[in-house]
């Protein structure tokens, strides 16, 4: 007994003295804990750094400080743009843009170096651009250039061969003395934007000393679609930008960065960013608190844990390039299906082709309670909902007439859909939403509610299933209402109304919706050139959406930041995957 | 000793199999299409669904998928794990020193604790400090691990700083590293000190602190139920009751005599409870943000990530039978009544 | 174990083995004269109470369709603090948590009694088959336990359930399923030493089946361990549900359930700004009912064991 009381004893002493140590190991009041070092504490992991392989923002906003663009974006806006690894923005006026609008021309910057001394050429630019049209790995980002560039959506058939000829990779992007000359297949709106985002540089020489691709014909199908591990630029970086990747320490799953003082432009003022990634959100609002993390990602569910604090600056109501909306499957596969009651309008379920009958649709969309889900869901933040194309988008219309929470409007609509059997019978089916996003959740509740709350004969479930759940039976047509979102890829309302309206596009086939006058309406948009009369085309298309209501708009969202007061220099963009740190210092 | 030792080592294998048929076979209730969820982190991707389950050849059918692997495994390759991004050996490897330099500094208090208030509790049946005692115990048992760790944390950390989260503050863990920094165990303590870096060392401590509470906390009620009732199965033995009758002090006789006779079960218990939580730190790993393998299981497993589950099972399967095997040897190292056949 | 690990006491515990059956009215006079046993057995029976009053307690709304979701007005993504109406405050999403403690007794029943007695079912059978026969069998069926008793409990739980997607019967499913191979190996630990008792071979001599011998002879003198363990586990397996919960497996939000209703509150262990308890009924209310109820089923297991082991017996 007593020797056991003695170790109780020195138990208590060591964790005594451990206290000790940290009261003085903490820092006190207002001095800035790590002056020249930011760290970023989010969730999840990252993907890869290779940047024709990431579709990620974790991994993008490595990418995006680590490497450059040819041309970026200007400031704050989304739709001008001021030269990066190119001298001058190309367009038609100054003539690096063909009359018919096919050609780009993008002279190359001289005296910029690579992170390991080399200097950046014209080639490398060049085979950095014709690396991410031919990697193309399964559901990766290559599609959004090699459809304007190269006319065609994947570089392999069915069966998984290549069909990508390298003649035509190497005739639509060239090389002319100091200038890369990019061919498009047809003049496209939105090409400008997408390689704001997407065109980064990186060192051939380097690619191909670290066994990648080495430019040639010979070796292209080896490096198509190939695996993320077999990247030379997988975990491992040599770019031109403000900040060098120093190690993804992958044990403590955490990516450190650290100033270029090489830059091409003064060097950065931070000489240290880390991310690290912690999967509780209240760890990471701790952290915060404690300056041991300068700004930190969480939901809007945290929010009242980081107000009021003087150290702590909430930064709201920034304008997101997002759409959300909540789907309506008009052929659902009813085998076996658990979320369509007995499928049969019998008033214990849904028939396969329940949501094809566009009043049902629009029943459903003057059910939902817009400005609750707007107050619960957002803390009232964001806006009530004006169509598929967010605000701060060419084409989005504040003024278009879109839905509203009424009661008579649903009923008026569910009375005369099928007939009046839906009204006569009910039925009963299934919202369902991916586990874990509250938001979704909140949503699908207020949906059923909204809904049930008609007529006593209809019921709505709601039901949460995994993500791998989700996907799946998404892609398989067996959901029969979802909720999904969808972040622009670039800053044109294409990207939306091609992927939310038309037939080929991502959603409506999960939906197996179909609209011949949508598809033809969302093709005439993009080839359109001319600014104003796009901008009339989607206003079209809008207006379109809101009568046949495939899918519906619930809001438009914002984001929120938070960080340490002490943070100065932050800008934002709507489209940047993350914060662009070279702006940013402590003090 | 060496036969017996031999013969549990030879289960192994028939173990390892059978773990890994038993999530192969779980899988299988899974469509192609959900298999390839794995590698679809967003909507976006939902259109190359198909060529995913082509390359990663997801509609083969069970058989074939499962000799693949398990011809891969025999070969030494464990495969490639979706969710750490990296091959599943590799993955243990990184994740893995982590969690044992956790485990190690939380074993030690759990059994001390549990021990010492099993003890207690025994010798004091049905008094106030046994009452107090088991209620200690089951009030830790009886919160779920997220609602202690959240609650220390918040304390320990929000209120008094005293003992972050993670497993290193910035600076030790940019020094370590550095390549000024030799890695030699992958437990940081021990690497720190070898470097003769003793303020890392500290900070390793300070971090440890609060996951190390929380699983004591969690975990000793077991060892506390097991160690009162053998304990009091002993002290009603024969030779305690003639110790007492002979006038020796009762100190002495609960620990000369009782207690060592008492520690059997508590041994086995303690050798199993060092590989239980070896697989079972992963919420306190999550609500620490500790980087351990634990929270790499649960999200291969979330995720359905068939080669990391199987290969963290197996991984688990190797600790089990080993651990079982310590026990039993230390088992007859204290009681020479007993041989190992 | 740690409530992060599987419900396995039952494979590294094993209570001493009883070899005689007290009559009933000697366990309830033990039972009585230890006041923590009562304290337990007055708990149990008060949840059991809560749980079949739960519609006169806390009556469901009106032309509600499902008795088990916490009713709420509107969705305010913040708890608020108790009121009229609401005695324990309601929780994220506005779900009033009095109503939910009400109804989430008969939920922790259910999943306590529907998965205790799944896997002791299963644990019998096969652990008394094993034990009994012997052999070649056993060591088939053993090696089937063993497998099981590898893979680590909370990864197994985690696959069953993301395949099967969440919800309150997969969680059931799941854990049983984990639970089970350590019932099966108690109970052939304790059958392979009675089988070798005279009153087992007598009866054999009288060439009685095996059936009627493992059920009449061997089952009878060996099950009380596994009594005890499943006792215990009553309690912890609703704790062991929570977790799932925390990883979002668990039943649907809003569900009664109180592992259910306690992950809610991960989110608001911290207070805002300059009030750091500000949400506290989020956490102590479900906790209290968690702990009330693990504590009720630990007290009447620790009576279980010593009211049936008669070594202890007597003792002071």
């Amino acid at each position: 007994m007593r020797r056991l009381r003695r170790q109780v004893l020195l138990l208590l002493a060591l964790t005594l003295s451990l206290s000790l140590v940290g009261l003085t190991g903490t820092a006190t009041g207002q001095a800035i804990k790590n002056p020249d070092t930011f760290i970023q504490v989010s969730f999840g992991d990252w993907d890869t750094f290779d940047y024709a392989w990431a579709y990620d923002t974790s991994s993008h906003t490595i990418i995006f400080n680590v490497y450059e663009p040819l041309i970026f974006y200007d400031g704050g806006r989304v739709d001008r743009f001021v030269p990066r690894l190119a001298t001058t923005v190309p367009s038609v006026a100054n003539g690096l843009v063909s009359a018919d609008g096919r050609t780009y021309t993008f002279p190359i910057r001289q005296g910029v170096k690579f992170h390991d001394g080399t200097p950046m050429t014209a080639e490398d630019a060049a085979y950095s651009l014709r690396r991410f049209l031919m990697i193309d790995r399964d559901g990766g980002p290559t599609s959004l250039l090699l459809e304007p560039i190269l006319g065609m959506t994947k570089t392999r058939d069915d069966k998984g061969n290549l069909v990508l000829r390298y003649d035509d990779l190497q005739r639509a992007v060239q090389v002319k003395g100091n200038s890369v000359v990019v061919t498009l297949k047809e003049p496209f709106g939105p090409f400008l934007s997408i390689m704001a985002l997407w065109s980064n540089v990186v060192s051939k020489k380097w690619a191909i000393a670290n066994g990648d691709w080495d430019g040639t014909a010979a070796t292209m199908a080896k490096y198509n679609n190939l695996k993320r591990e077999s990247s030379a630029f997988f975990e491992r970086a040599n770019g031109t930008g403000p900040f060098k990747l120093e190690r993804w320490d992958r044990a403590g799953k955490q990516v450190i960065l650290v100033r270029n003082d090489g830059y091409w432009r003064t060097p950065a003022r931070l000489a240290r960013v880390v991310f690290r990634s912690i999967d509780e959100a209240a760890t990471r609002v701790l952290m915060l608190k404690a300056g041991d993390a300068d700004s930190i990602a969480i939901s809007r569910r945290e929010q009242p844990q980081v107000e009021g604090d003087p150290d702590i600056r909430l930064i709201d109501n920034l304008p997101w390039l997002r759409a959300d909306a909540f789907f309506f499957t008009v052929d659902i596969d009813t085998r076996g299906n658990p979320d369509v009651g007995s499928g049969r309008l019998d008033g214990a379920g849904i028939p396969a082709n329940f949501f094809s009958d566009v009043r049902v649709r629009r029943g459903f969309a003057y059910a939902f309670d817009y400005a609750t889900f707007l107050r619960d869901a957002f803390r009232n933040q964001g806006t009530l909902p004006k169509g598929v194309i967010p605000p701060g988008m060419l084409g989005f219309n504040p003024n278009a007439e879109y839905f509203s929470f009424s009661r008579e409007k649903a009923i008026a609509e569910l009375r005369e859909a099928w007939g009046g059997q839906v009204w006569e019978r009910g039925f009963r089916a299934t919202v369902l939403y991916n586990t874990g996003n509250v938001v979704r959740e909140v949503g699908a509740r207020i949906l059923k509610d909204g809904v049930e709350a008609l007529n006593p004969k209809f019921r709505l479930d709601v039901r949460g299933i995994t993500w791998a759940s989700y996907l799946a039976a998404m892609n398989d047509g067996k959901l029969p209402v979802f909720w999904v979102g969808w972040v622009a890829d670039y800053p044109d309302p294409h990207n939306f109304a091609f992927h939310f309206l038309h037939s080929d596009g991502t959603f409506p086939k999960g939906q197996r919706f179909k609209n011949d006058e949508l598809d033809r309406m969302v093709t005439a948009a993009i080839k359109e050139t001319d600014r104003d009369k796009r901008q009339k085309l989607y206003f079209q298309i809008n207006q379109k959406f809101f009568e046949l209501a495939p899918s519906v708009s619930p809001v438009h969202q914002v984001v929120f930041r938070v960080q340490r007061s002490w943070v100065r220099g932050w800008y934002n963009n709507p489209v940047f995957p993350g914060t662009y740190y070279y702006t940013i210092f402590k003090g | 000793m060496t036969a017996f030792v031999l013969r549990r080592l030879l289960l192994l294998p028939f173990v390892a199999l059978g773990v890994t048929l038993l999530i192969f076979g779980l899988l299988q209730m899974l469509s192609p299409q959900m298999r390839a969820a794995l590698y679809v982190t967003d909507p976006r991707q939902l259109r190359a669904i198909d060529d995913i389950i082509r390359t990663h050849g997801l509609d083969e059918p069970f058989h074939k998928q499962y000799v693949g692997w398990l011809g891969r495994v025999v070969r030494g390759d464990l495969g490639w794990s979706e969710t750490a991004k990296m091959p599943v050996a590799k993955a243990i490897r990184t994740f893995f020193p982590a969690t044992l330099e956790l485990t190690l500094f939380a074993v030690m208090p759990i059994i001390i604790i549990g021990i010492w208030l099993g003890t207690v509790s025994a010798v004091n049946r049905d008094r106030v400090i046994d009452h107090l005692s088991r209620f200690f115990s089951i009030s830790g048992t009886s919160m779920p691990t997220f609602v202690w760790g959240l609650l220390l944390l918040m304390a320990f950390y929000g209120a008094w700083q005293l003992f972050p989260p993670g497993r290193l503050s910035l600076e030790p863990s940019m020094y370590v590293l550095s390549p000024k920094f030799r890695s030699y165990t992958g437990l940081v303590t021990v690497d720190s000190l070898l470097n003769g870096q003793i303020w890392i060392f500290v900070d390793a401590l300070r971090h440890l602190a609060l996951p190390v509470t929380t699983l004591s906390l969690v975990s000793c009620a077991t060892l506390v139920r097991v160690t009162r009732s053998s304990m009091l199965e002993t002290l009603r033995q024969d030779y305690v009751r003639t110790a007492r009758a002979k006038g020796l002090e009762s100190t002495v006789v609960v620990n000369k005599h009782a207690r060592k006779n008492a520690m059997i079960p508590v041994v086995t218990l303690s050798a199993l409870l060092f590989v239980g939580l070896l697989n079972g730190v992963a919420i306190t790993e999550t609500v620490y943000g500790y980087p351990g393998i634990g929270l790499w299981g649960v999200t291969a497993a979330i995720q359905l990530d068939a080669a990391a589950v199987a290969g963290f099972a197996l991984f688990n399967a190797l600790l089990l039978v080993l651990g079982n095997l310590t026990a039993d040897v230390l088992y007859a190292v204290i009681d020479p009544r007993i041989r190992l056949r | 174990m740690t409530t992060d690990t599987a419900p396995r006491g039952a494979a590294l515990e094993r209570p001493s083995q009883p070899r005689t059956l007290g009559s009933s009215q000697l366990a309830w006079r033990r039972l009585r004269r230890n006041p923590l046993s009562m304290l337990g057995l007055a708990i149990i029976v008060a949840f059991v109470l809560t749980a079949l009053l739960a519609p006169v307690i806390a009556p469901p709304k009106e032309g509600a369709r499902d008795p088990y979701m916490m009713p709420h007005e509107g969705y305010s993504p913040d708890p608020q603090p108790p009121r009229p109406g609401h005695p324990l405050g309601t929780t994220e999403q506005a779900f009033d948590i009095f109503y939910g403690l009400v109804w989430g007794a008969r939920t922790a029943f259910r999943v306590g009694l529907v998965v205790v007695a799944t896997a002791v079912t299963i644990g019998i059978v096969l652990g008394g088959i094993s034990g009994y026969y012997g052999g070649r069998l056993d060591e088939t069926l053993m090696r089937i336990v063993d497998v099981f008793l590898a893979f680590p409990g909370l990864i197994l739980a985690v696959v069953v359930v993301a395949i099967l997607g969440p919800g309150l019967e997969r969680v059931m499913i799941a854990l049983a399923l984990v639970s089970w191979p350590g019932y099966a190996r108690l109970l052939r630990g304790e059958v392979l030493s009675i089988r070798e008792r005279d009153f087992v071979e007598a009866a054999k001599a009288l060439g009685a089946s095996d059936p009627k011998i493992i059920a009449r002879h061997v089952l009878p003198n060996s099950i009380y361990p596994v009594l005890v363990v499943s006792t215990l586990d009553m309690g912890s397996i609703v704790v062991y549900a929570a977790a799932l919960s925390f990883l979002g497996l668990g039943a649907p939000v809003g569900y009664s359930d109180w592992g259910q209703i306690v992950s809610l509150s991960r989110s608001w262990i911290l207070g805002s700004a300059g009030n750091a308890l500000q949400y506290w009924y989020t956490v102590v209310f479900p906790g209290a009912a968690l702990f009330l109820f693990t504590l009720g089923w630990n007290l009447l297991g620790d009576a279980f064991r010593d009211i049936l082991d008669p070594r202890l017996r007597g003792s002071t």
